[in-house]
């Protein structure tokens, strides 16, 4: 029992409540106006949040890799970027370009790049500590270490907090989505979410409870999907 | 002292670049079709203006189409009309160089502008040639009163005592003296001061024909609010009635935008008005103990318990209780979990509710980081903290914010970010400019916070591996 689940199981685990959540949405949504809206907004939340993930992820591995062990100008232009982004709350900057874009996948796109300069942040800083506090542990050749042990020692060991970061993505998105549209910034032509359940009052407070457990329970899978095996 | 420098430097640059950035958003905001109110900047370009218009090329225009005449001719009539005296100087020398008719065309579209001033009646004006003789003698005579250095003299004349024949001098050159009598409206802080602001505000309010009264009991507060007035419509309408040359016209390019307009508004003091004419700086003053107290309760009470919950979670030898934890921290640090609690705490759970809720959410989120960054390592979780402070640091700020914003607006607490929300929704620039600045402020406070706390010895070896 004390073993911890091996990245296959955990895999094939969150895949299966996946396709349970799916089911039990698709079943649900004759029922009534709300759980339509619920099943829907459930699709919106995963295609979202896997998109922002990939693209976040896309930004954040090369830029915070090369802000930590490439050309100086690189970790300077990305700290005043994460300076000049993370001084807002990120609420404020989605709601912008939501009003913005004109399409919802740019609108996500754009949510990707966001999330991707926090998380490029975090690996920056985390693969510089980690240089700092075992700078033994990787190879180096004429003070520079081959990028192969770069990528299979460092990088590896430092996409811990990325992984974190990751797993709160669709929370995130849910969250901004519900301060978007309590705060009355919510575009009029806006697919339909699950922000107008969780962030506007609701005749029935079921579709409301089915979103946020759902949001927990996406959160609770993606942490545990990418959970290191050396992690007890 | 070198770093310190270094360091507000960084931070001035930085909440530049925002102020840039926020401005922009609002902007970009207020332009959706759907947006009901306009801010009466927004037919200015945004940052930077390529034509600036002043009285000139404004008077210029409108002397041309009453030339030309036909159907533009009546609003240039009306355009020159409310230009009034600012557009002497450029119109009455360049009657000579049009043809007898267009002249005459232009004289007469002038004769408001003779009545306004008091030097002549709608019957001596009723005829061309007559409208030509008066404007051509008119000039002739007066031209040496349309000087900025006499008008600035008559003013502060007028401010510092009431005769009636300074009034008549001031009058007699119209919206020529706008400049000098709006810089002499001052500050408003003595009884000798709201009566200045009487002398000054009957000529105003003639020269430019708006109805804003300064009754004769009228009190300090009440002056001040005309001053404001005065200085609003400066800014909004000042440089129709002022000459754009040389570094002027530079300068006019960065000035007359909606970036420009509001930056004014803030060195004026107060951080500008809002729509509903309260000082921005007072919502501030407002909404900064609501979220200051969020997050400074919030961060206190949260940071810790992220610590022991790790310390917790990391001694603990049984693989459910660990699970049980990582599943709790994970689905607390879900920012939506606040929604949650809302279903069954109502918006009227108050402030206790709110801290609660944010101190919990940075706990768990907190705990995630930090179980996450001391998995492989044998220190303790509380030496994490501090060593893993400034990627903390970096990505909490936002994050902790935002949960403020949702917060405030579910419980519906006068807080920054509420007041941010709202503002930028109704397009109320000033009120959101100073409630996120103020915002961004905080969060570039932490930021550096958190990097000032990073364990020197790590620094020092990070940046000799730099």
């Amino acid at each position: 029992m004390n073993e911890p689940l091996s990245p296959k199981l955990r895999l094939a685990l969150a895949a299966v409540g996946a396709a349970l959540l799916v089911v039990l949405a698709t079943a649900l949504a004759p029922l009534s106006p709300g759980l339509q809206a619920y099943a829907r907004g459930l699709a919106f939340a995963v295609l979202a949040g896997l998109s922002i993930m990939a693209v976040a992820f896309l930004v954040a591995l090369p830029l915070g890799a090369l802000a930590a062990s490439g050309p100086r100008v690189i970790d300077w232009a990305l700290r005043f970027a994460c300076d000049l982004v993370g001084s807002l709350p990120t609420v404020f900057v989605a709601a912008v370009f939501w009003a913005g874009t004109s399409s919802t996948s740019s609108f996500v796109c754009a949510l990707g790049v966001l999330r991707g300069l926090e998380q490029a942040w975090l690996l920056r800083c985390e693969i510089v500590r980690l240089e700092a506090e075992d700078p033994e542990s990787v190879p180096r050749g004429l003070g520079r270490t081959p990028l192969v042990a770069f990528l299979r020692r460092r990088l590896s060991a430092a996409l811990g907090p990325l992984f974190v970061s990751a797993s709160f993505s669709v929370a995130w998105l849910m969250a901004l989505d519900a301060a978007v549209t309590q705060a009355g910034l919510r575009p009029p032509n806006a697919l339909s979410t699950w922000g107008p359940l969780l962030g506007a009052p609701h005749p029935s407070p079921l579709p409301a409870l089915l979103a946020a457990g759902s949001v927990v329970f996406l959160t609770v899978a993606l942490h545990a999907l990418f959970r290191p095996p050396s992690a007890a | 002292m070198r770093a310190a420098i270094r360091r507000l430097f960084g931070i001035a640059l930085t909440l530049i670049a925002v102020s840039v950035g926020m401005f922009w958003a609002s902007a970009s905001y207020a332009r959706r079709p759907s947006n009901q109110q306009r801010s009466p900047f927004a037919a200015f370009p945004v940052f930077f203006n390529p034509h600036p218009i002043g009285v000139r090329d404004l008077s210029s225009n409108a002397l041309r189409s009453i030339a030309r005449g036909g159907r533009p001719a009546v609003a240039a009539q009306i355009e020159l009309a409310r230009l009034g005296g600012a557009a002497l100087p450029y119109v009455l020398p360049a009657l000579d160089t049009l043809d007898p008719h267009s002249r005459e065309r232009v004289a007469l579209a002038l004769t408001p502008v003779a009545v306004r001033m008091e030097v002549a009646s709608p019957e001596e004006l009723a005829d061309g040639a007559q409208a030509v003789l008066f404007w051509t003698r008119f000039w002739q005579d007066r031209a040496i009163d349309f000087r900025a250095a006499s008008v600035r003299h008559l003013t502060s004349r007028l401010a510092e005592r009431s005769i009636a024949l300074r009034r008549e001098d001031l009058i007699h050159v119209d919206t020529f003296a706008l400049p000098a009598l709006i810089d002499a409206l001052g500050q408003v802080d003595t009884v000798d001061d709201v009566a200045r602001i009487q002398r000054l505000n009957s000529v105003l309010a003639h020269i430019t024909e708006l109805p804003v009264p300064c009754p004769p009991g009228a009190s300090i507060a009440d002056a001040r609010k005309i001053v404001e007035l005065w200085w609003d419509f400066w800014q909004l309408h000042g440089t129709e009635y002022s000459a754009l040359d040389g570094p002027r016209r530079l300068a006019a390019s960065f000035v007359e935008t909606q970036y420009g307009k509001w930056l004014a508004a803030v060195l004026r003091g107060g951080l500008g008005r809002t729509q509903s004419g309260e000082r921005a700086l007072d919502l501030v003053l407002q909404g900064l103990a609501t979220t200051s107290f969020l997050l400074f309760v919030g961060l206190g009470g949260g940071f810790p318990l992220g610590v022991a919950w790790t310390r917790f979670e990391r001694r603990s030898h049984r693989f459910a209780t660990r699970v049980a934890s990582a599943v709790a921290g994970t689905a607390l640090a879900a920012i939506p979990c606040a929604t949650f609690v809302r279903a069954s705490a109502g918006p009227n759970a108050g402030l206790l509710s709110a801290i609660a809720l944010v101190t919990i959410t940075t706990a768990a989120w907190v705990s995630r980081h930090l179980a996450r960054s001391t998995m492989s390592q044998s220190v303790s979780p509380i030496a994490a903290a501090f060593s893993v402070s400034a990627p903390l640091g970096a990505t909490y700020p936002p994050f902790v914010l935002s949960a403020i914003v949702l917060v405030e607006l579910i419980f519906q607490l006068p807080g920054l970010g509420r007041t941010a929300a709202l503002s930028l929704a109704s397009g109320d620039v000033n009120a959101w400019m100073a409630a996120s600045l103020s915002l961004a402020s905080a969060s570039l406070l932490l930021r550096h916070a958190a990097d000032l706390i990073r364990p020197r010895a790590i620094s020092s070896q990070i940046r000799g591996l730099r």
